[in-house]
């Protein structure tokens, strides 16, 4: 059998973790990720125990959690199974939803403070054109980051997930890494 | 300028795209008897009001739901927003 090596979005062999100051980025090539939509009038699942959030919101549940993403629609995560068949299992958990596997068209970057929220705060003012109020911890939303559609996840205060394009992981790790950059020198 | 998201908060413009009127939403019924002068009514004929507008704005860097906005064109100022599936729900 043909001998493949694995890769992240960013083609390294192992997934790049960069410090600036308090703040790391990193990629996360582990997340596996599957879309979950409801059909016209049916009732909201529990997939997985999970209570599916309202507009805007995040949940984490155990080893699974599920962010909102449209009216009737939310991305469900699970740390670490990004080479398992995830869609399967959440299809399995929410019979009659539309599920749609996800993992291989995002690529995802972690980024954490070790000196509490602010300087995450301080990097978001950079990256996202949103009210301070729509990115408090628990908070999750589509928007724009340099021209490219991005899912923003904040996890808690001193930690952000950026999800975006795979195909477009290299451009959005260099707006990561330069604007996290930026706010270290600026002190 | 920025567009009072019924879910999701004030948001950013550029978030959104464009796409006119929202009578766009009373599409004729294609069974009627005048349907073709009344589809014909509906494709090319539109109101370009110099004041408030009601107009269609779909949030593709968001959400992805279409919003009825109502926009002062003169002033840019923004009257309002509701989901379009609400208005279309609630036969406006």
């Amino acid at each position: 059998m043909t001998d493949l090596t694995p890769i992240t979005a960013l083609g390294t062999a192992e997934a790049p973790s960069v410090a600036f100051g308090p703040l790391t980025v990193a990629e996360d090539a582990r997340l596996g990720l599957a879309s979950l939509a409801l059909r016209r009038g049916a009732d909201v699942p529990e997939p997985m125990g999970l209570k599916l959030p309202g507009p805007g919101d995040c949940v984490a549940g155990a080893g699974v959690g599920a962010f909102w993403t449209g009216p009737g629609q939310w991305m469900l995560e699970a740390p670490g199974r990004a080479e398992e068949d995830f869609a399967a299992e959440v299809a399995r958990n929410a019979p009659g939803c539309s599920v749609t596997e996800q993992t291989d068209g995002w690529a995802a970057f972690d980024i954490v403070s070790d000196a509490g929220a602010a300087p995450v705060d301080a990097l978001l003012e950079r990256l996202v054109n949103l009210p301070p109020a729509s990115l408090l911890p628990g908070k999750a939303t589509r928007t724009v980051l340099e021209h490219l559609g991005v899912f923003v996840i904040r996890r808690a205060g001193d930690r952000l997930t950026v999800l975006g394009m795979r195909s477009a992981a290299g451009s959005l790790w260099h707006a990561l890494t330069v604007a996290a950059k930026r706010r270290e020198d600026a002190g | 300028m920025l567009i009072p998201h019924p879910l999701l908060g004030p948001r950013d413009a550029q978030e959104f795209t464009y796409l006119g009127d929202a009578r766009l939403l009373e599409r004729p019924d294609p069974a009627a008897e005048n349907a073709e002068a009344r589809f014909c009514d509906y494709v090319y004929l539109r109101d370009n009001p110099a004041g408030v507008h009601r107009e269609l704005w779909f949030h593709e860097h968001g959400d992805r739901s279409w919003l009825v906005v109502t926009r002062d064109t003169v002033t840019h100022e923004i009257l309002g927003a509701e989901l379009a599936a609400d208005v279309k729900g609630a036969g406006a």
